[in-house]
């Protein structure tokens, strides 16, 4: 069996914060290309799982593997393979959005910064907006900020936690969009309880619990 | 695929652009690290005149204001962070010690500043003695360095905890004392045209042990 360019897979990962259970002890294999949602109840722990896997956050149990042709990226470098857009990420309100586009990109080493930002603003619909700063954005376009984030640099990995939320039909579209844009060439991971947005996934990682078990 | 070679000093430079444009959108810390100068130095002069032959409480004065004026400032460079929820941002798109490093330059930068306004104001209201010009910014140098890297060191570990004002002042302070000692100690004995290298000496070896310590913990400090 050849090796996938990109594989990502939990072995039984868990992790609680103090008392608290926040991802009960899950096990899966994917690899790119795909699309693959993360599914469970409020509470389950979808976005921690995300954390983990992009390498934020360490499982207090279990192992998270994340291949690149075959060789293991470690926790710290994973950063650069992986786009996140998910609600607690926050932008710089004294900036426009473009600007807030241009550091990441510049802090990423991007080569041509400034086309990946004009490219990303472009997908999620925000170009009329760019040189807006962000404290005059509303909830709905912070959200496509967050998906022109994800996608800035074209990362293999693409996380999208609950993508559809505060989002208009327009931006549920943008999302569909980008899921089958970057699904066929990357792995797409979508958390999410969306029935329309489940569709757009061939696998399924199913969270147990709802994250409010407090053990001994 | 990404541009996995991430350079460091690319982004080092960018988070250091990104503080100024910050500070100087939203002018955070400097007016009011500026204010501070301005009215402590102004009201001492007030209330003392000019204190041309008390070089010992000159230097202590000196150095209480520099270090008032710039501490509370510096500390938000990530408390900022945490309270305006950018910290994810950052941690995605740099390593804990390229958001450091960016950091603690510009706090080096933010304390030039102050010191550019407040070192004439300071001659010129206190009555100063004529400086020795080489041991004066040799001593201020260093001292702005330590102050610098002990401040961003302490923001960094302090920046995800609970009552994050108060610990910075009482997880400062022990580390502090060292360079405000040292550099009381050097800049008096400037005016008093007595030899400045012990305290150099003091405030070099603080300064490259406070580097060397933040180097080595700030890629450890958010790992949760």
């Amino acid at each position: 069996m050849s090796a996938a360019p990109l594989r990502l897979a939990g072995r039984d990962i868990a992790h609680r914060f103090g008392p608290r259970v926040a991802v009960r002890p899950v096990s899966f294999d994917v690899s790119a290309p795909g699309v693959v949602a993360v599914t469970g109840e409020n509470g389950s722990g979808k976005s921690t799982l995300l954390r983990i896997l992009c390498g934020l956050l360490r499982p207090s149990r279990g192992e998270c593997v994340f291949e690149v042709d075959g060789r293991a990226v470690e926790p710290r470098r994973r950063r650069l393979f992986t786009g996140l857009a998910t609600p607690e990420l926050s932008f710089y309100e004294e900036f426009s959005a473009a600007e807030n586009l241009a550091f990441a990109a510049e802090t990423r080493g991007l080569p041509n910064a400034a086309n990946a930002v004009r490219l990303a603003l472009e997908q999620v619909g925000l170009t009329p907006r760019a040189d807006d700063r962000v404290s005059a954005f509303s909830s709905g376009m912070k959200q496509r900020l967050r998906l022109a984030f994800a996608i800035l640099h074209e990362p293999p990995v693409i996380m999208l936690d609950e993508p559809g939320s505060h989002l208009d039909d327009a931006g549920r579209a943008v999302v569909e969009h980008i899921v089958q844009t970057y699904g066929p060439r990357a792995l797409v991971l979508i958390a999410t309880n969306e029935p329309r947005e489940m569709a757009l996934a061939e696998q399924r990682i199913e969270l147990s619990g709802r994250g409010l078990e407090r053990t001994a | 695929m990404p541009n996995s070679g991430s350079n460091s000093a690319v982004a080092v430079w960018s988070v250091l652009r990104k503080e100024c444009r910050t500070e100087w959108r939203t002018r955070y810390g400097l007016n009011a690290a500026l204010l501070f100068a301005v009215a402590s130095l102004t009201a001492v002069s007030f209330a003392a005149g000019r204190l041309g032959n008390r070089t010992d409480i000159m230097a202590a004065l000196f150095w209480i204001v520099l270090l008032f004026a710039t501490l509370a400032s510096m500390s938000h460079a990530f408390v900022r962070e945490v309270e305006s929820r950018t910290m994810l941002l950052l941690r995605l798109v740099a390593t804990p010690t390229e958001i450091a490093v960016g950091k603690l330059l510009f706090n080096l930068l933010f304390l030039c500043v102050i010191e550019a306004v407040t070192v004439p104001l300071f001659m010129v209201l206190m009555g100063a003695p004529p400086v020795r010009w080489g041991q004066f910014l040799a001593v201020l140098g260093l001292g702005t360095v330590s102050l610098a890297a002990s401040s961003t060191l302490v923001g960094a570990v302090i920046a995800q905890t609970r009552g994050r004002g108060a610990l910075f002042a009482g997880v400062s302070l022990p580390l502090l004392l060292p360079v405000l000692a040292a550099a009381v100690g050097g800049t008096r004995e400037m005016w008093a045209a007595n030899s400045v290298a012990p305290s150099l000496k003091l405030l070099g070896a603080y300064a490259v042990a406070l580097l060397a310590a933040s180097l080595l913990l700030y890629d450890h400090l958010w790992e949760d």
